[in-house]
């Protein structure tokens, strides 16, 4: 697939909520890879790919063009501008030549929404449940969870920047939900 | 809110990311044990649990966080949480458990 495709992401609106205290939008499309490595073999895979995949479950590592998450002892996931596809794929396939692994591409299969401003942390906890001050959420972890009961992966890119990576199919509820969220915000 | 201690994540997680899985340290018998079992045994092994009431080992499910399975004690009656371990540890003993429950208390 060319570097310029397009993605239907199953939505439209590029802006939900536009606020000095809050900004919730659809985030441009990415490509998505989701990984599952043998945890012994992950010092090794990284030495070969330069992924630079994080050991800890929750970590992440925010480079140029590309984010890697670790979301379980044996699960990664890769999310990277669109024109680093070329690159990646080169990457997967030597790795699949030599190790055992899983790698599936789901860039169709997942959207993000980002959350800015003060009021990101309060935004994100209406729906999700976790603890998100700074000392048991900190900048850079990720983690998958749910949001208003729909499985998410919840990432922290900086202190009040937020992004709910969800499956598109559930992208329209969120959405909705975001958008009752921003009335209810007017209204107040 | 309750709270479920992940020993793959190690840390305390929100309980609506769980699932139960079940009682747990049910080892399933092999292909060949499965042949030489009667279909009383094979009913017994597929359906009677202990269903205990107070510490009980069951299995329980981060679905909604690192997709692991664990094994929690758990007291059925006032629904705490005692330990969770992970899958592999052998079942806890009465006296493991005591000692559990009283580092917990104090």
């Amino acid at each position: 697939m060319s570097s310029d495709m397009k993605f239907d992401q199953g939505l439209t609106l590029p802006e939900i909520l536009s606020g000095n205290d809050l900004k919730i939008m659809l985030l441009p499309e990415k490509v998505r890879y989701s990984l599952r490595i043998k945890p012994s073999d992950i010092a090794a895979v990284n030495k070969a790919s330069g992924l630079k995949l994080p050991r800890k479950i929750g970590g992440s590592n925010l480079g140029k063009d590309q984010f890697v998450m670790c979301l379980g002892p044996d699960e990664w996931f890769v999310v990277a501008n669109v024109d680093a596809r070329d690159r990646l794929e080169k990457i997967f396939a030597k790795l699949e030549k030599s190790f055992t692994l899983s790698i599936t591409d789901v860039s169709h299969r997942n959207i993000c929404f980002g959350l800015m401003g003060a009021d990101a942390v309060k935004a994100v906890n209406i729906g999700c449940p976790l603890d998100l001050s700074l000392e048991h959420f900190p900048v850079g972890k990720v983690t998958r969870t749910v949001f208003e009961s729909a499985p998410i992966i919840l990432t922290r890119t900086g202190e009040d920047n937020f992004g709910i990576e969800c499956w598109r199919s559930f992208a329209p509820y969120i959405r909705g939900f975001f958008e009752r969220y921003a009335t209810d915000k007017a209204a107040a | 809110m309750f709270l479920i201690h992940c020993p793959h994540c190690q840390e305390d997680r929100p309980e609506i990311e769980f699932a139960y899985a079940g009682e747990a340290h049910i080892v399933r018998p092999g292909p060949e044990q499965q042949d030489a079992m009667s279909d009383a045994e094979w009913s017994e092994f597929m359906f009677i649990r202990d269903n205990v009431r107070g510490e009980h080992c069951e299995r329980w499910w981060h679905a909604n966080g690192c997709n692991m399975f664990f094994n929690a004690v758990r007291n059925t009656v006032s629904d705490k949480f005692i330990k969770t371990y992970k899958i592999g540890h052998k079942r806890p003993s009465a006296s493991q458990i005591q000692k559990w429950k009283d580092a917990a208390n104090g």
